[in-house]
């Protein structure tokens, strides 16, 4: 590949969906035919660029892309193996939730706004994703915050404008106390580019407390929007955005950017041994480890569909962080696998809380009986994404739970098995229950308000087609971890090269 | 064998390679499509056909994948889409004692389902990332995986504690699928303790005392408990418990340094109940829907009587090879041969009675149907043919399958007939003696709902929660702050504010 290309495919990927996001901001409301037309083409471009980059990361080739930006911290863009995780991730979903919002939001109004901040809120998760730095991290996340606050507050609403005002409010101060950790890391050891084993080391002895401060910091900072345990409270209420949105939001774009920088934090910043030397590893696990129990055991009671898939949201996204922080390869594998598993199975869930809310009218779970027999497809996804987030084989997340058990095990946190059997059996406790009202429990009276959005399917295809898609994928994804296509193959990659630096 | 290790996982497989396997495979196969046959007439007419034969083709697609499998993983996946279809054929007819069953039952599958879970995690992380059984056999115990298999595979098998949902599914699923419910699902549980834990294990030889007297203890309370329920499908149900009793005793020998005279008799085992058990839960289908010619009753007693060990059965010669089993292990302490072998003829005696009990239930259930109205129509022929295919398997079973017939063989001697039948002709005395003197227990030591019930609700209450603690709302309002601080203002606000400007800068000169 030429130098032209490894310097400047991530800028391209970023503006693949940035342009055509500024260009539907200045369309009129009526010009429905281009707005859709450049949607798709700004996906169809994005997932070309992104499979010519996944092939030339696989065969070992680095991206690099800089401009100045800051003194000591320049703007830098590269493409390694696990920014190329999250990349593929988001670019995938984009395209099944740009076809599932352009069905959700047909005849809806303000679309042009809506279509536009879309694009900018994926532009600036694969901007984040392929960030090669903390400065420019940070700058990609704030650009995250505020793209995403126009789609959460879409709907005008008082309680979306409450929700709204609510999740400025949680991650505008994230954001403060990440610039906060991130500017004193950069006091100490300024902000060079990303690099497995983390280039703290030099610093550990003379500044342990303030890198514990640091880190501190920007846990908290990210952990606003990873949704860990005390700084969570704003993802229940943001689900009152629609159906594409809280898909985008819990699936890849704002929760998966928290987990994704801590990612990055542990392992390309800090990296496994300093984290070891500092101690850091044990009470952010440990606090994940309680996010997962208290987000499970919370969502037992919501019986509001959406806020029972919130509250879940915050247990899964946790194993995430669990994976990352008991910092041993194959626990790692396990975390990484997780933030794919976790973002398809969960936009599965999401597109059918959206279809039973847009066909059906049915937004409470007791409202659901019987949905099974009026809408088979999305009743089967949504039984497929709920054995998934138990971890019932043969789905994608019986991978991720498998490969986390092994890491607890290897890395002796038997405690942390525990918490993986326990946190299944709560996850079998309220999503079961939603199965079996489904597929058992006779239709109790005619549905709240039932709309014909298809003469011969179940409902509009726009809705059905990325739904089932996804749900296809849990399964493929499941059976076929072990090829090489699939994303278990591909952090087993990136586990190698980020525990092979020394 | 088909190798998957390249699509799937390491060591991913598929094939009938022991012998083991193919017992378990020839026999669960057998059942389910006889099984199907039977649904075919007596699901006919009933509603939700095609969700019945979803999940019962899911399940039986879950079981035939769990016995095939080479690997601990394929295993898990057909054990885990088995558990969880059968929820489908438990719950099928909806009603109110079908629902809260199903509910137990699915409670129990998931939480087996993690549990196995846990000790496949254990157990793979031992075996250093390799998942087929043979590398498995290498890898030494430890005790808390050894608990968290029994546990989590004892919960399928269905022997005492772990038996609790059993009596309370196999009645509410209709009686093609409590069939194979009780006659191949169980059998997985068990298949997957033979291959989980391998034999001659250290550790694992100090469970074994232990897990006999579990066996011998679950085969006498299944048959006592059974004797106060008059549902005929209850008390084939608890007939189940007290079988997997003597299977789990035969497990157990199977893992000590023994095993390979164990095996044969185990396979034997589960193939001769899973064929008996099946065909008594298709004719207990049978016998409440119509008032039977006399001669129907043979469906009955001929699978009942291979149960309860009459010479010339299947059943005499298992019992015998067990006994034999028995009398040549040696165990510690009080566990002694002649020890063993009284509580053999106490549990044929037992099992006996529990059959003798079955039958006049099952004749009571006749008599309540009233006067004969005509014959048999085609659909009850077509069942009873079903029935018929499987007794047939039955009968030849002992003289036509190697390993059995040897053990035949020993049973024709005049010595062994009287052990074989004293327990039942004592046991025919006690009935009759019951009968005679008509003795009763209180009405209401009878069909008592299950405490166990009680316990799944209340964990259903716990998992649904109506309200749960909520975090206080913390609503912080700036306005009523901005308020107080505007009337401690002057109306002039410019002048102090460039004073305390003027200040700060000067106290910030001062510092620098």
């Amino acid at each position: 590949m030429s130098p032209f290309w490894l310097s400047y495919l991530p800028l391209a990927i970023i503006l693949s969906s940035l342009l055509p996001g500024l260009i539907i901001f200045t369309l009129k409301e009526h010009q429905v035919k281009l707005r859709i037309a450049l949607n798709l083409l700004g996906v169809t471009v994005k997932l070309v660029l992104v499979l010519i980059m996944w092939q030339a990361v696989k065969a070992g080739a680095i991206f690099y892309f800089r401009v100045p930006f800051l003194p000591g911290a320049d703007l830098i863009l590269q493409g390694d193996a696990l920014s190329l995780l999250f990349v593929v991730l988001s670019s995938v979903l984009w395209l099944a939730t740009t076809i599932y919002a352009i069905g959700y939001l047909e005849n809806s109004p303000l679309r042009s706004r809506f279509f536009g901040y879309f694009s900018l809120c994926v532009s600036a998760t694969v901007g984040l994703a392929l960030s090669g730095n903390l400065v420019s991290f940070l700058l990609f996340y704030e650009l995250l915050t505020l793209a995403t606050f126009p789609l959460v507050v879409h709907r005008g609403t008082p309680e979306a404008l409450a929700a709204g005002r609510r999740y400025l409010a949680y991650t505008l101060s994230g954001g403060l106390l990440l610039l906060t950790g991130v500017a004193l890391l950069h006091s100490l050891v300024q902000s060079p580019q990303f690099i497995p084993g983390g280039y703290v080391s030099a610093v550990v002895r003379e500044h342990s407390g303030l890198l514990q401060l640091a880190f501190g910091l920007m846990i908290a900072g990210l952990g606003v929007k990873a949704a860990l345990l005390p700084l969570h409270g704003w993802l229940p209420q943001a689900m009152v955005a629609p159906a594409p949105v809280s898909a985008l939001l819990h699936a890849v774009a704002v929760v998966k950017a928290g987990a994704f920088g801590i990612i990055r934090l542990v392992y390309d910043v800090f990296g496994v041994d300093s984290m070891q030397q500092l101690q850091l590893a044990e009470p952010l696990m440990l606090l994940a480890a309680t996010t997962i129990l208290y987000g499970s055991w919370r969502a037992l009671a919501q019986q509001d569909i959406k806020k029972r898939l919130a509250y879940s949201t915050i247990s899964q996204v946790s194993y995430i962080t669990v994976g990352v922080a008991m910092l041993g390869p194959l626990a790692a594998v396990g975390g990484l696998v997780h933030l794919v598993h976790q973002g398809v199975m969960k936009i599965t869930l999401f597109f059918c809380a959206g279809n039973y809310a847009e066909t059906l009218g049915v937004h409470k779970i007791r409202e659901l009986n019987g949905a099974g027999r009026r809408m088979p497809l999305t009743s089967a996804a949504f039984t497929l994404g709920a054995l998934g987030m138990i971890g019932i084989p043969p789905t994608a997340g019986f991978i991720s739970k498998w490969y986390l058990g092994l890491g607890a095990v290897a890395t002796d946190n038997s405690m942390m098995l525990l918490v993986f059997v326990f946190s299944g059996l709560l996850n079998a406790a309220y999503f079961l229950p939603i199965v079996y009202r489904l597929w058992f429990l006779p239709q109790r009276s005619s549905w709240p308000k039932e709309q014909r959005l298809s003469a011969t399917l179940e409902t509009h295809w726009m809705l059905l087609l990325p739904m089932l898609f996804t749900a296809l994928l849990i399964i493929l994804m499941g059976l076929f971890a072990s090829t090489g296509v699939s994303p278990l193959s591909w952090t087993q990659l990136i586990v190698e090269r980020e525990f092979s630096y020394d | 064998m088909i190798d998957l290790s390249g699509w799937l996982w390491p060591g991913a497989g598929l094939g009938l390679v022991t012998e083991l396997q193919q017992v378990w495979w020839y026999f669960s196969l057998g059942l389910w499509l006889v099984a199907a046959a039977f649904s075919v007439s007596f699901m006919a007419k009933t509603p939700h056909g095609g969700r019945y034969w979803l999940f019962f083709t899911l399940s039986f697609a879950g079981n035939m994948l769990l016995i095939i499998a080479l690997d601990a993983i394929s295993f898990y996946i057909g054990f885990s889409v088995m558990s969880l279809s059968a929820y489908g054929l438990v719950v099928h007819s909806g009603d109110k004692s079908a629902r809260r069953a199903g509910r137990l039952y699915l409670q129990l599958a998931i939480v087996g389902e993690l549990l196995l879970f846990a000790a496949l995690i254990l157990r793979a992380s031992a075996a250093d990332g390799q998942y087929d059984w043979h590398s498995w056999q290498q890898v030494p115990l430890d005790h808390l995986t050894i608990l968290l298999t029994i546990s989590g595979l004892g919960l399928k098998a269905g022997f005492w504690p772990l038996h609790i949902w059993l009596p309370q599914a196999h009645p509410a699923a209709p009686a093609p699928a409590s069939a194979v419910l009780s006659g191949a699902m169980i059998k997985a549980g068990v298949l997957g303790l033979v291959l989980f834990l391998p034999a001659g294990d250290p550790q694992l030889q100090r469970w074994v005392p232990y897990m006999i007297c579990l066996g011998f203890f679950s085969a006498g309370f299944g048959v006592l408990v059974s004797l106060l329920y008059r549902q005929p499908k209850v008390i084939l149900a608890y007939s189940s418990v007290s079988q997997v009793g003597y299977i789990l005793i035969l497990v157990a020998l199977a893992w000590t340094d023994n095993a390979a005279a164990v095996l044969p008799v185990l396979m034997a085992y589960a193939a001769h109940h899973a064929v008996a058990k099946g065909a008594l839960f298709l004719f207990a289908g049978i016998n409440p829907k119509q008032r039977l010619p006399a001669y129907w009753q043979l469906l009955f007693w001929l699978p009942a009587l291979a149960l309860m060990a009459i010479p010339l059965s299947g059943g005499a010669a298992i019992k015998t090879g067990l006994k034999s089993l028995l009398s040549t292990t040696t165990m510690s302490g009080w566990l002694d041969s002649g020890m063993l072998a009284g509580l053999l003829s106490l549990g044929a005696w037992l099992t006996a009675v529990l059959f003798f009990h079955l039958a006049a239930m099952l004749r009571q259930q006749q008599q309540r149907l009233g006067p004969r109205t005509g014959q048999p129509g085609f659909a009850l022929y077509w069942q009873a043919a079903s029935v018929m295919l499987l007794l047939l398997v039955l009968i030849l079973l002992p003289w036509q399958w190697q390993p059995l017939l040897q053990l035949s063989l020993t049973t024709l001697a005049w010595p062994t007939i009287w052990t074989l039948c004293w327990p039942l002709l004592l046991a025919l005395l006690l009935v009759v003696l019951v009968r005679w003197r008509q003795w009763q227990l209180p009405a209401h030591y009878y069909d008592r709902n299950s405490g166990v019930l009680l316990w799944s609700l209340w964990l259903k209450r716990l998992y649904q929660p109506q309200q749960q603690w909520q975090a206080a709302q913390w609503q912080l309002s700036w306005r009523p702050v901005e308020r107080a601080l505007n009337r401690l203002a002057p109306d002039n606000v410019v002048g102090p504010s460039a004073l305390l400007i003027i200040v700060l800068l000067v106290a910030a000169s001062a510092f620098w």
